[in-house]
């Protein structure tokens, strides 16, 4: 009996730590829950990186930098807050940033520069393909501004309520729903303007 | 992930439903249909995917770890620099005392009453009339020879009178 019960008992139980307990044991000095950690959230830092710069390599670096400052000021971390939220503040404030100094350089380098598709008929009927609606919004998501984008990305693509967009930006939940109302609105003005095969759905579906 | 069928039957504008948007997400032909339904669907269409740096995860997180390594050697050498940074001060600190002790040293010998130079007397002498007065009480020297003496003679200005200086160590003071 006592050796059924002994069997059933896993004994090489491997838990992994959660976000908190590998941040306790970085604070002890352990490069390795650092590692563990850099792993796994990669792909979250990265995705959100990407989607907000639209640029594979600009997101690697963005991303990278994003865990540099991590590692740097992981003392600062609150345990009573969410980890991911602390997370992505830091992944919003350098992404923002980078997108803010990208604007004014590409500003003043292209100035004069209006690009407008008029090869397309806006009668065609149109077969939406997921690919290109990437490509499509990272044309148009051009004419937002950095923290608008990153709001609508954190809410459209990352699928963040506004309660917690709100607390990773510091901002008020009305702020938010105000930059995301804005947003749509912009861009659907300016798949009009360049991609108005595209915004024929938006008239027929209204 | 559900099918096409239960994904269109499900469907309402403005979902939210996290199974209903990972379907959108792989399937082109349904993406279509929800345009239909909600347009704003439009750019949700590409979220939620698990996107890979370029290189692949294991060499990002080679390359962030490298850094860390490097920035980790550099916090390490952070008291040498500390230690830098007070002999500097010091460095700075007995500078700046040098400089004050010399202006103080500077500004006393200014406040002291110069002694005057050679060329001033030189002028006063010129510039002066003689007091007859004065002058009966002093003797004249007519000739004067001493290997230690500096003489100078004054310019003429037409007047009979010529006027010489002699500095000689040797010489009484009340000459």
């Amino acid at each position: 009996m006592a050796a059924e019960v002994l069997r059933m008992i896993p004994t090489n139980v491997s838990v992994e730590p959660d976000d908190r307990q590998l941040v306790e044991q970085i604070r002890q000095g352990d490069d390795g829950a650092f590692e563990m950690l850099v792993r796994r959230k990669t792909s979250k830092v990265y995705g959100l990186c990407y989607r907000v710069i639209g640029n594979g390599e600009d997101a690697k670096d963005i991303s990278q930098l994003v865990f540099l400052k991590l590692w740097e000021n992981i003392e600062k971390y609150d345990p009573t807050y969410a980890f991911d939220t602390w997370l992505y503040r830091m992944v919003t404030n350098v992404a923002i940033d980078f997108m803010r100094n990208k604007q004014s350089r590409d500003n003043a380098v292209n100035s004069n520069l209006r690009l407008v598709k008029t090869s397309v008929d806006p009668e065609q009927t149109v077969t939406v393909a997921r690919r290109e609606v990437e490509a499509v919004f990272n044309t148009v998501s051009n004419v937002l501004s950095p923290k608008q984008k990153t709001i609508f990305v954190m809410s459209e693509m990352e699928d963040l309520r506004s309660s917690e967009i709100a607390k990773i930006l510091g901002c008020r939940e009305s702020t938010v729903r105000n930059h995301l109302f804005n947003a749509r609105k912009l861009m659907q003005t300016q798949l009009k303007k360049r991609f108005p095969e595209y915004a024929r759905l938006w008239e027929e579906s209204r | 992930m559900m099918t096409c069928r239960q994904f269109r039957a499900n469907l309402q504008p403005g979902t939210a439903d996290a199974a209903l948007l990972e379907h959108l997400r792989h399937c082109d032909a349904c993406l279509d249909y929800a345009m239909g339904i909600d347009p704003d669907l439009f750019f949700r269409s590409i979220g939620g995917e698990e996107l890979v740096p370029p290189g692949g995860v294991d060499a990002f997180v080679g390359d962030v770890m490298s850094q860390v390594r490097v920035r980790s050697a550099e916090t390490s050498l952070a008291p040498r620099h500390a230690a830098n940074v007070w002999r500097r001060l010091a460095i700075a600190a007995t500078i700046v005392a040098g400089v004050t002790a010399t202006s103080l040293v500077y500004r006393l010998e200014r406040s002291a009453p110069a002694p005057q130079n050679v060329a001033q007397t030189l002028l006063s002498v010129q510039a002066a009339k003689p007091h007859p007065a004065a002058l009966a009480t002093k003797s004249f020297v007519e000739t004067y020879s001493s290997h230690n003496a500096t003489i100078v003679e004054m310019p003429n200005d037409g007047s009979d009178a010529k006027v010489v200086m002699i500095f000689d160590d040797t010489l009484p003071a009340d000459l």
